[in-house]
């Protein structure tokens, strides 16, 4: 008496080698006598074999194995890192005062990592500390010299070495050529 | 002759081991290289690893092929015995499975329907092997291969499933034959969750794989 036919879960089972040896062996017996079940063993053999070529056929990085809260964290230290950034450049335009940063070396803060814009930040926040300032007469120096002090800036006093700045001073042009009336031979 | 007989008495001893002794078999430090080069400097324990290994997929490989069950054991096994034999001649200088074995073993399904086809030419039609061989083994090769446009549609359908459902389907499927056991432990899973997990991931590709067909 035939056995019962093969059921497509039944023989998904054997090729994945997941049946016990008994009903193993049972299942082979049977598709030896008949033909449709074979032919369904078949069926389950070659989607077999073309599930691997499927997998061989995967990209590569899909195989990456992450921990599930990775994405997550990665995005939280990337706003981290872009919220350290602006605040580091915001800093440095308050604190550097009206001088311009050399030529020869752009600020780093738009290209490097929230760590190197943070010493770079030190580094300038130290920097005012070498500014000399010249108060400009008597009248004005304890005030002058209180306002620095409380910056934390060097003073020059108006009868130490250092030449006192004068407003007025000469551009080196001939007079009227700042003028936009008329041309001017320089 | 012997040397064959010799590395099939072996790779039987082992294949009835195989069921008592799955860890043997599956041991994380099977490293495949490592198991490869033993093999080819005639360790039998490493050829009785590999065997383990990859056997059933050979089987299950001449199944699509449309051989008779029985008889993809024989071959199966054929294919064993002489790829040891061939590492016993010296002529082995390279072993990448299971690759390899699939190669061999198709060879020897092709030359035994062929064989078949011989002896029976004289037979009346109804006795004719492809009564018995569903599909010819050396024309289903070329109907074997999928399509790009099955492949898109099958990795379009990978996409959609979960990443862990797709992880334990690369490690399963991907050419390392890793026993579902080593996939469970790697991913954190129970066997059955990994064989559920694999029988999903099967329907949906099979879904996918026979839209474009039925097209």
């Amino acid at each position: 008496m035939l056995k019962p036919h093969l059921t497509r879960d039944a023989a998904e089972q054997y090729i994945l080698g997941a049946l016990a040896p008994e009903k193993a062996a049972s299942l082979e017996a049977h598709t030896l006598e008949c033909e449709p079940c074979a032919r369904l063993l078949q069926e389950e053999a070659l989607l077999s074999e073309q599930l691997h070529e499927v997998a061989s056929t995967v990209p590569r990085d899909a195989h990456v194995l992450r921990p599930a809260r990775w994405d997550t964290r990665r995005m939280g230290l990337g706003t981290a890192g872009a919220a350290l950034a602006t605040a580091a450049s915001l800093a440095f335009v308050l604190l550097s005062g009206e001088r311009p940063p050399p030529a020869s070396s752009p600020l780093p803060l738009e290209m490097a990592p929230p760590t190197v814009a943070l010493e770079k930040l030190e580094m300038e926040v130290a920097e005012p500390r070498a500014v000399v300032v010249a108060c400009p007469d008597l009248a004005t120096q304890a005030s002058c010299t209180q306002a620095a002090e409380e910056r934390g800036l060097l003073v020059q006093y108006p009868w130490g070495t250092g030449e006192v700045p004068r407003y007025e001073a000469r551009t080196g042009l001939p007079e009227g050529a700042l003028s936009a009336r008329r041309p001017v031979s320089l | 002759m012997s040397a064959a007989v010799q590395g099939l008495r072996m790779t039987t001893l082992r294949l009835s081991k195989e069921a008592d002794e799955p860890a043997e078999a599956t041991a994380p430090g099977g490293d495949e290289a490592l198991l490869a080069r033993r093999a080819l400097a005639g360790d039998r324990a490493a050829w009785d690893a590999l065997v383990a290994r990859h056997h059933r997929r050979v089987v299950v490989s001449l199944l699509a092929r449309g051989v008779r069950v029985d008889r993809a054991q024989e071959l199966a096994q054929e294919t064993w015995a002489r790829l040891i034999q061939q590492q016993q001649r010296g002529l082995l200088t390279e072993l990448r499975l299971p690759n390899l074995a699939l190669t061999q073993a198709a060879f020897l399904a092709a030359d035994d329907a062929r064989r078949a086809r011989r002896e029976s030419v004289a037979s009346a039609v109804d006795e004719l092997p492809e009564r018995h061989h569903p599909v010819d083994p050396a024309v289903s090769a070329e109907r074997r291969l999928l399509s790009e446009e099955q492949l898109s549609r099958a990795h379009a359908a990978l996409a959609q499933i979960s990443p862990s459902a797709r992880n334990v389907f690369l490690l399963a499927c991907d050419g390392q034959e890793l026993p579902h056991a080593e996939v469970a432990s790697r991913v954190g899973l129970s066997v059955q969750r990994v064989r559920q997990i694999l029988c999903e991931v099967r329907k949906k590709l099979r879904t996918a794989l026979e839209e474009e067909t039925h097209a």
